[in-house]
């Protein structure tokens, strides 16, 4: 138990298991994991954890949970068993659902009326709704329907004295008192933990194309992408993709089945003088597989889109001089997820982060490191994070948390 | 009025030609466009930058005196009405757009840049700036920012936080923060996020980084007329189902045609439920959903349709809808604009809810939605000369508003909470989340002089009067309009 624990892990079991019963509550080497019924049993560890100075990691699947700086907490809170799609008020075109139930489950669900939360989060059938949410994941699709921000109309929180809050509502158009939701998204379980969450949703995708076209570096891409996201097409998600072999730039096209044909022929128009193919949907989960590596410093990069190219070019070229391979997905909104793999140099590796960072921050960007080998786990900022606004974060997250539990050091500027 | 030594404070942070202490100059200020509540500001400054910005809350914080940040002053729930005593930062003056990055679909403006000045900057390169309250002539950025203002096209674009992408703010304190990127998921809390609609209650935004749209290909638009509004509500839910997200939906019933008729004369066909539907887009898709939104009309049983054949005919349809508060003054010497949201599915039940409780106290509600998003804008009509008549309609226009939330809707979809529905919000948000709200209020402005006493229920005293529409001086000589 850490220093600020003012009671033993034996006497902490057994009143986790006075909460959530014998059968969903373990102690393993390192921690107690919980796994809650109800947001009131999400209070009551919650209540107890803040008392005792225990400090609480909230996880779904775990598929996250190497994101950002490094934490060892005394308890891994898991909403597995809070999973229902609670309400799909399918002609509203909303939902409620438990922080718990897995991304894909959630879309299964609301398949049966047509509809989606217009959101390609990576391992959809792992991950859950609060650890995408908490992380502030995206995919291609961002492109045409906008980040969780723009998806996420009300939240059912619990906070570490226990208080259970909503945000927001179940209507799309809404300004009523602070969007706490939008406070949430993307922090980490450093301020609450989410219990339930109402999404907008959409009409599934239901006639839709990808091509993909080949180049062997991206700058060539710079112009095409340039023209592809000023045409009028109906564009539903661009990316390139990098690595050994070359680059390729996937383009989704999603419109009614009478129309396609002409968006692909505008579309082949902007692109005549690269290769081109057919592609399979997969392309769109390639993001996935930049992590298959345990080895592989992978990070999330964000940058203008119009520094997509030559960054990428940049990159692929000081890592090559560093003996460093790189494989990245690039989505057109700015957003990259960059595996640096194959050097047993880590000071290489980090003078690339680096480097990388100091070229993007000018211009807004960032770079947020996703996953890291053993040796390297708390040798680098995760964040990165040089934002003036960084002592009112810290006095927002005293006010959620004052006792410092949930989540502690894992989010930026040691929050 | 301040004390002498602090006017002179004041004076030396923003010069004398941008401090007005005069009591006939600070009447100007004195509401927005919720004109029944009037608070006479201790002093108004006009600064020009975000230096003097600054200079003016620091030295608020040191006298804690409260300031009250104001744009152009079209607010409808009291957002602007001065704190008594205190001061008011208009941003009038900081109107220049900073930066245009059309490649990267940006631009950085300050808060006092009008709303439609961005579109017409970025509108040569095919671009425009998509939130358009019907105010957006001469509402500001800034406003537009605290409000988290929306507009007939947010159904499918958005509103005003889908748009902003970063903020230069002064924190209440007189710190600078800077919130958000122009990239996207800057690293730490979503602060941008949460700063836009907080209705001016966590400091001063300087400088505000939006994103800008590509224009679509093609805009149609298609008047349906139907017998009653619930026939055009259907129509709406069937247009929804069929998977179409158009860029803009909405409906409105034969009293707001009359109004709208008087005022603007925007040839609408006379009858029980007008639907406006327009769809944006490649020129192909517009003209097949088009096909299917005028199939479904003819099968709930549209008396007449009629599609806009130039751009003409379009500005035309919308000055009318957009007209339509403002239109009420010909039909009614006084009225009442609330702005109430439901599922879309609540509808039917919430339309003839508030025909059976207009009626049961003998008032005309004239109703105009936006009718994809469920965002009611009920026009609770009045005469204020006969006695009691406006307690009535006011007592009407909260139990509409109860009824929204009852429905599982909200007490405001796009005019915010402001001075006016204080009280409603404890009706929406049981104590725990109200709490929770003010923990992010006590970390952004411990002292809470940003725009004190907004938003947040408390007991309510006896000198408030809420709600109605008074014209002000300015509107009663013409001099402006309240939208």
């Amino acid at each position: 138990m850490s220093a600020t624990a003012t009671i033993t892990r034996e006497e902490a079991l057994a009143r986790l298991v006075g909460i959530a019963g014998v059968e969903h509550t373990q102690l393993d080497s390192s921690a107690i994991c919980v796994s809650p019924a109800s947001a009131d049993q999400i209070a009551e560890i919650l209540r107890f954890a803040n008392e005792h100075g225990l400090s609480v990691v909230p996880t779904g699947s775990g598929s996250k949970l190497r994101w950002g700086n490094p934490v060892a907490p005394e308890i891994f809170l898991s909403p597995r068993r809070i999973r229902a799609v609670r309400e799909h008020a399918w002609q509203d075109l909303t939902c409620t659902v438990e922080a718990g139930c897995t991304w894909a489950a959630m879309q299964a669900d609301l398949a049966r009326h047509g509809q989606m939360v217009a959101l390609d989060p990576l391992w959809p059938q792992r991950a859950t709704v609060g650890g995408v949410v908490a992380t502030n994941d995206s995919g291609a699709l961002r492109l045409r329907y906008g980040g969780l921000r723009d998806l996420i109309i009300g939240m059912t929180i619990v906070l570490a004295d226990s208080t259970i809050a909503k945000t927001g509502g179940k209507v799309v158009k809404n300004v009523a008192g602070y969007d706490l939701h939008k406070l949430m998204t993307g922090s980490f379980g450093t301020l609450g933990v989410i219990a339930s969450v109402n999404f907008r949703l959409h009409p599934v995708e239901q006639h839709a194309r990808s091509w993909s076209f080949a180049a062997p570096d991206a700058t060539r891409f710079a112009q095409p992408l340039r023209d592809l996201l000023h045409a009028q097409l109906a564009l539903s998600a661009a990316q390139i993709r990098a690595g050994r072999d070359g680059c390729a730039l996937d383009v989704r096209i999603c419109t009614r089945p009478e129309c396609l044909d002409n968006h692909a022929a505008r579309l082949h128009a902007i692109f005549d003088s690269l290769p081109q193919t057919d592609a399979s949907e997969s392309v769109w989960q390639a993001r996935e597989q930049l992590f298959a590596s345990g080895d592989a410093v992978v990070t999330k990069a964000s940058m203008l889109p119009t520094d997509l190219c030559a960054t990428i070019a940049e990159l692929m070229q000081s890592a090559a001089r560093e003996g460093i391979g790189v494989s990245l997905v690039a989505h057109a909104t700015g957003l990259t997820t960059i595996a640096l793999s194959g050097s047993g140099d880590l000071a290489a590796t980090l003078h690339v982060i680096e480097q990388l960072r100091a070229r993007l921050r000018p211009s807004g960007g960032s770079m947020l490191v996703l996953q890291v080998p053993g040796v390297l786990r708390g040798q680098l900022d995760a964040w990165g994070c040089t934002s003036d606004a960084l002592p009112l974060m810290r006095e927002i997250k005293r006010r959620f948390d004052p006792n410092g539990v949930l989540n502690p050091g894992r989010f930026v500027g040691g929050i | 009025m301040l004390p002498r030594d602090q006017i002179e404070e004041l004076r030396a942070a923003v010069g004398a030609d941008g401090l007005i202490t005069e009591e006939c100059q600070l009447q100007t200020y004195e509401c927005d466009g919720l004109t029944n509540f009037r608070v006479l500001p201790g002093a108004v400054v006009l600064p020009r930058s975000t230096a003097e910005v600054q200079a003016v809350v620091r030295f608020c914080a040191r006298h804690k005196i409260p300031f009250v940040s104001r744009g152009a002053g079209t607010g409808l729930s009291g957002g602007a009405l001065p704190a008594e005593g205190g001061v008011v930062i208009s941003l009038a003056r900081m109107n220049r757009i900073l930066d245009v990055d059309i490649a990267n679909r940006y631009v950085v403006v300050e808060p006092g840049v009008i709303n439609a000045h961005v579109t017409q900057r970025v509108a040569p390169e095919g671009y425009f700036y998509a939130p358009d309250p019907s105010s957006q002539s001469v509402c500001t950025i800034g406003g537009n920012v605290a409000e988290n203002s929306g507009g007939a096209h947010c159904l499918k674009y958005g509103f005003t936080v889908t748009h902003t992408l970063a903020l230069e703010v002064v924190l209440p304190s007189g710190e600078i923060a800077h919130l958000g990127s122009p990239t996207l998921d800057a690293p730490g809390y979503d602060l941008a996020g949460v700063f836009v609609g907080s209705e001016g209650t966590l400091g001063v935004a300087t400088k505000i980084t939006l994103r800008i749209v590509r224009r679509p290909e093609v805009v149609q638009t298609l008047l349906a007329a139907f017998g009653t509004p619930s026939a055009a509500g259907q129509t709406v839910s069937d247009i929804i189902a069929a998977g179409m997200l158009p860029s803009a939906l909405e409906i409105m019933d034969a009293l707001a045609i009359e109004a709208a008729e008087a005022a603007v004369h925007a040839h609408y066909p006379m009858c029980g439920g007008l639907l406006l539907v327009e769809l944006d887009g490649p020129g192909d898709e517009v003209d097949a959903l088009m096909r299917e939104v005028r199939a479904i009309a003819e099968r709930i049983g549209a008396a007449e349709i009629r599609e806009a054949q130039s751009e003409a005919e379009r500005a035309l349809i919308w000055k009318g809808r957009k007209a339509a508060f403002a239109a009420m003054g010909r039909i009614s010497p006084n009225y009442i604009v609330q702005d109430g949201v439901i599922p879309r599915t609540a509808l039917p039940r919430v339309l003839s809810e508030i025909e059976r409780m207009s009626s049961a106290v003998h008032l005309r509600v004239a109703n105009v939605f936006h009718a994809g998003d469920g965002n009611l804008h009920p026009l609770v009509l009045y005469d204020r000369s006969i006695p009691g008549q406006e307690e009535t309609a006011l007592d009407l226009s909260y139990r509409i508003l109860n009824l929204c939330v009852d429905c599982g809707g909200s007490i405001t979809g796009e005019h915010g909470v402001g001075k006016e529905k204080q009280q409603a919000l404890g009706y929406m948000f049981a104590e725990p989340d109200l709490e929770t709200m003010q923990l992010v209020r006590c970390a952004f402005d411990p002292e809470s002089l940003s725009n004190p006493d907004k938003v947040f229920p408390r007991p309510r005293l006896c000198a408030d009067k809420p709600g109605p529409y008074t014209p002000h001086a300015l509107e009663k000589s013409g001099v402006a309009e309240i939208f």
